[in-house]
Formats: structure tokens, sequence, C-alpha cells
């Protein structure tokens, strides 16, 4: 029994040791399941990768509300993205952004996006992770690199404690950072119009509006493909090059001139919030998109209405609003708890 | 004494798992070094510090990044051993340009295979972490994909405003994808081995008026990249 004080300490330290070991990581975070309707597709984005978890989701939503990701804090993505109009830039033909300098196309709204294979009007962004880089950056919108605004959140609290929860890491990283924001982008899902209900026979439409979705059908949801009202590739809807801005769209990204004038196809739900229309904004009525759409000479693009067609195509548009998406709670301006 | 032979039994358990825990790992395996050097005719390149081309003319760089990866050890021409993992070179943070790997004990290889850039798996998947974090200013912003590797700097005979330079080397979908594969001899087995990247013949055929930015993958990226990748050599084989 000699060596017992030095086997005491030794077992203490050994004990200690012990506890520092058995004590890290956070309490795993709670996981989410993206809920959607049963005859949707299932989704492209990968949730393996970057699981949904109720303290991610939060996370994300507090740095999108953020203007800490901008040069001089006073742009946030909520500056060009307002969740009452679908997360458009509503009024801003060209969005605005930092110094108030306005930028080349118009910021679409952002839904569904679980289901988008490319990203931006001429799909530019491969993937919704890295999609932020770009705002982040762009000297027309938030003027800042990924880096510096690394440095900030880090510095700023609660987030060192957020990222600890969401992640187990408690030092903001680009993959964090860039992955919360996804998790809460992945979250704006709009799926509970008068359009979805009257899909799962809980509601019904009008005459004029069932008259629409048929004008809908033969002329709209070949490239407006249901139920995300949009085929998620490129098309040419007939516009003329706007000579001032002179946006080529996917052709600047594939170099093929095939794709000259191709633009993602947006969604329509929730259209009647998301003007100005177009990827230049260059319509700010739905009545200004009917009538090009009747005018345009481009194949496979030109409607033949007649005036109460219009007034009945628009009726069945207007069934595509999803108030509960606009005014969900979760997905505002996050308020303390 | 039920009670005490239980504190000793857990008092020597923890004493185990302590010692477990300070004691080295069991020595298996070799720790192997690749120090890659950019240099100029055999003279390492440093930051800001001006070179001279063919005609007397001078060159000097800002920035000097890329990717390497995918280390793979060969023997007669078969992979004896394989690191998947990616590593950002920086010539600001001296220490990024010493690549550090365990090996198995005994392994015998005569060359070395990795890659110059990511490939495109990495440049389709969304937020990395580690060297491929976008963080890191490897990525661009207003398209998707990896800058394989960033050379910035001044020359005296780019046309540019100041002489600048800026190469910005990219670019993953097929035909003008950047990502290639370099292999170097590493015999006579060694523990450690430098591995140069002489620039001086790139930048002497480079064509200034037309080279002297590039910042979009294209067919001038692809390249690029191709010349850069033949630079690579083991410093003595
Ligand atoms: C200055 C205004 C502005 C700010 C700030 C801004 N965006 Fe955008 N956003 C746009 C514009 C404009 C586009 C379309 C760009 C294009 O197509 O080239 C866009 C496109 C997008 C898209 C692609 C949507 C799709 O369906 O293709 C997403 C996602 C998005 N933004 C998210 C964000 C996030 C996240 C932030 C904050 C980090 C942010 N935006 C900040 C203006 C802005
Ligand atoms: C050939 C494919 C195609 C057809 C057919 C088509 N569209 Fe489009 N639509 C597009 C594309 C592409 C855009 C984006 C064009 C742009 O911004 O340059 C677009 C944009 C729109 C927009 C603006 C959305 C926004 O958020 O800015 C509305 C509204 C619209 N279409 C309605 C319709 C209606 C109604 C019909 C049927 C009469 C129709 N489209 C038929 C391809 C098509």
């Amino acid at each position: 029994m000699r060596h017992k004080p030095v086997f005491q300490t030794i077992g203490t330290v050994a004990a200690l040791v012990l506890l520092a070991f058995a004590l890290p990581g956070p309490p795993p975070p709670d996981p989410v399941t993206l809920r959607y309707p049963a005859h949707w597709r299932a989704p492209v984005y990968d949730f393996s990768k970057n699981p949904l978890t109720r303290q991610g989701i939060e996370l994300g939503r507090r740095l999108f509300y953020d203007p800490v990701l901008s040069r001089d804090s006073t742009v946030s993505c909520s500056s060009c993205h307002l969740s009452f109009t679908a997360f458009a830039h509503v009024d801003h033909a060209l969005s605005h952004g930092i110094d108030d300098r306005i930028g080349r196309r118009n910021a679409p709204a952002l839904m569904n996006l679980a289901w988008a294979r490319h990203l931006m009007w001429d799909g530019a962004i491969n993937h919704l992770d890295v999609q932020a880089l770009a705002p982040i950056s762009h000297p027309d919108e938030m003027d800042e690199t990924l880096a510096h605004v690394l440095q900030k959140v880090q510095a700023k609290q609660p987030y060192p404690r957020l990222f600890w929860e969401a992640f187990g890491d408690s030092s903001a990283t680009g993959e964090h950072l860039l992955k919360a924001l996804s998790q809460f982008e992945l979250t704006l899902l709009s799926d509970r119009s008068q359009y979805d209900r009257v899909q799962a026979g809980l509601d019904t439409f009008s005459r004029q509006e069932q008259s629409g979705y048929h004008l809908f059908r033969q002329y709209c949801a070949r490239c407006h493909e249901e139920p995300f009202f949009t085929n998620f590739s490129f098309e040419n809807n007939g516009l003329p090059l706007d000579t001032a801005l002179r946006d080529l769209g996917r052709m600047a990204i594939t170099g093929q001139a095939a794709d000259s004038l191709k633009f993602k196809v947006p969604t329509l739900r929730n259209i009647e919030f998301s003007y100005p229309y177009m990827h230049d904004g260059r319509f700010r009525k739905l009545r200004e998109v009917l009538q090009h759409y009747t005018q345009t000479t481009a194949p496979g693009a030109r409607a033949e209405l007649s005036a109460t067609d219009k007034a009945d195509l628009t009726a069945f548009l207007l069934t595509l609003t999803d108030r509960a998406f606009l005014f969900d709670p979760a997905f505002g301006f996050p308020l303390e708890k | 004494m039920q009670y005490r032979v239980t504190t000793w039994l857990s008092r020597q358990t923890a004493l185990v798992l302590l010692a477990l825990w300070l004691l080295p790992p069991p020595a298996s395996g070799q720790a192997f070094r690749i120090e890659v050097r950019p240099v100029w005719r055999g003279q390492a390149i440093a930051l800001d510090k001006a070179v001279q081309g063919p005609a007397g003319d001078s060159l000097l760089f800002h920035t000097l990044k890329f990717y390497l990866g995918h280390f793979e050890f060969l023997n007669h021409g078969a992979t004896v051993f394989q690191d998947p993992g990616y590593h950002l070179l920086d010539l600001e943070a001296e220490n990024s340009l010493d690549l550090l790997f365990k090996l198995p004990e005994n392994l015998h290889f005569d060359s070395l295979r990795f890659a110059f850039g990511t490939d495109s798996l990495s440049n389709v998947s969304g937020a990395l972490g580690g060297a491929l974090d976008p963080s890191r200013g490897m990525y661009w912003s207003w398209q998707s994909g990896y800058i394989n590797a960033k050379i910035e700097g001044q020359a005296e005979r780019s046309p540019a405003r100041g002489h600048h330079f800026q190469l910005h080397l990219g670019g993953y979908l097929p035909p003008a994808e950047t990502l290639r594969k370099v292999v170097v001899s590493a015999a006579p087995k060694p523990r450690h081995l430098r591995l140069d990247w002489d620039l001086a013949s790139f930048f002497e055929q480079i064509d200034w008026p037309t080279q002297h930015s590039i910042m979009s993958p294209g067919p001038a990226a692809a390249q690029a990249a191709t010349r850069l990748a033949q630079a690579f050599r083991n410093h003595a084989p």
C-alpha cells in the first residue's frame, strides 16, 4: 500500500481526463423531415449531406435576416427576398443592393428549392449550398467575402452557441454557415394554395378558374409544369433582348449558341405577389405578361387568348397564391425567444 | 472489503485508460513528407519578389494558391497506397506547402500520382469542409465550381493596367475541365520528397496580350492547366 497516494493522484487525474472526454458534444440536434404532398416527386437536394434539424434551420433563418452578411451591415438576404412577397424583391425590376447599387437581374421568388437542379436565371449555380456565395460577394449586392463574414459572425452573440447547437462546432465555418442557410431555405415550401387544396380534393375551382386551368394546361404547362409550375429547365419564351442589359441568359454559362436567350422557367406559385415579372422585371402586371404570350411569335410560347380567356387564365393563376406560406411565422423575421 | 476491491479495480481501469491515452500510438506506419516548392528556374519563388523572364523582363507574384490531392503511391504502376484528401497550398502560408502522409510500414513505391485541381464530384456537391471550405477564397461565387489554381501578380509584359495579371484556373465540365493528373518519380524510396513546381517555362510561353487574365472556365484555362501540371518534378530524382 506504499503507492497508494501516487495511485490516488493518478487516479484523480485519470478521472478528470475521462470526464473531459465524456463531456464533449452538445445534445444531438432535433431532426426535422421536410413534409410535402404525397404526389410530389422526391426532392433532388441530398439531405443525407445536410440533414435538416430544428437548430440548423433556426440558425439559417437568423443568418438570412442578418445584415452582418453584408460589408457595411446594411443588407441582408431578406432585403431582396421578402417573405410576404414569396421572397421576391417586390416593386424592384432590378434588385437593389448595397449603397443602393442596382443589379442586373430581378430577384426571383424563393420556394420549393429542394427540387431545383440549377439556381439563378441562367442556372449559373449548381447547388443550393453554394448559392449564397453569389450575393455575399457580389459588389452590387452584399460586397463581402465569406471569410470576413465568418469573422464577424464568430464575434457576434449568440452565433457561437447556435453553431455549436446545430453542428457541434462553435466556430463558424464556411461549410456550416452555407449549410444552415440552405436548411432554412429548404423549409420554404409552398404547397397550401387553393390549387393544392383542389388537387387534394378539399376544395373546388369556380367555373372561371376551371376554364383558366384548361387554358393553362393547353398553353403554359409545358414549361410551367405542375405541381411546381416549372419544369426546372431553360426555355426561350420569346422575350426580345433588352439591348441595354444584353443578358443572353443560359448561353453565358454553357457557351452554346442554342442556349441564347434561354432562362430558367420560374415557378408561377404566388405569382400574384412576385411582381415585377421576368429576369429583368420588365413587366409589372400579369396583364402585360399575358399580352406578351399572345403577341410573341416564338415557337412553343405563343398562346391564342381572347379577352375572356385572359380573365379566366388570370383567375386560375390567382389560385396559386399560398397565404399560409406568405404569412407563415416560421419563415418571418426571427424574434428573440 | 468488497468496496475496496471495486475502487481499486476502477482505479486500475482509469490508470490503464490514462496510459493508453497518454502513450504515443503504437509505432505502425511511417511518416512521409512532400515539400512542394514553387520555383523559377530552380530558385524558390517568394511573394512580391521579382524574377527575370527570358528577355530580362521582370515578373512578380502576389498570390499563388492551388489544390493538390488524391495522392497515390505507385509501385511498378500499381497503386499501393492512397490518400483521397485535398490540400490547399498557399505560398503565403508556408506550412501549407508541406504535406504529411502516414504510410504503412515498409511500403515500396517508385512513383507518385496526384491531382492538380479538384475532381468534378467536389464541384457539384455543395458546401464542403476543410481544404475545400468555400471560405478559403477558392470557390467562384458567380458560378459554381472551385478555382483550382489562383496565380496573380504583375509582369512587365502584361498589357493590363498596372501590368497586372490574374489567372483563376478552374472548370469541371467537359470539354473545359481543368483537373490534371501528375505522375512524378519517387525513387529511390526516401522519407520525404521535394516536389518542385517550376513556373518559368509556363510564363515564358504565355501569350501576354490574350492570356494575362483568365477568369473563367474555357479553352484558355484548360490549356494553362495542362502546361502547369507538366511543371511539377521531383527535385532530386
Ligand atoms: C441585392 C439583392 C439580393 C440580395 C441581398 C440577395 N439576393 Fe438572392 N437573388 C437576387 C437576384 C437578383 C437573384 C437572381 C440572380 C441571377 O439570376 O443572376 C437572386 C437569386 C437567389 C436564389 C436563386 C433562386 C432560384 O430559384 O434560382 C437564391 C436561392 C437566393 N437568391 C438566396 C439568397 C440568399 C440566401 C441571400 C443572402 C445570403 C440572398 N439571396 C441575397 C438578389 C439578391
Ligand atoms: C416555352 C416555355 C414557356 C411557355 C410555354 C410559357 N412560359 Fe412563362 N416563362 C417561361 C420562361 C423561360 C420565363 C422566364 C423568362 C425570362 O425571364 O426571360 C417565363 C416567365 C413567366 C412569368 C414571369 C414569372 C416571374 O416570376 O417573373 C409568368 C407570369 C409566366 N411566364 C406565365 C406564363 C403563362 C401564363 C403562360 C401560358 C400562357 C406561359 N408562361 C407559357 C417559359 C414559358
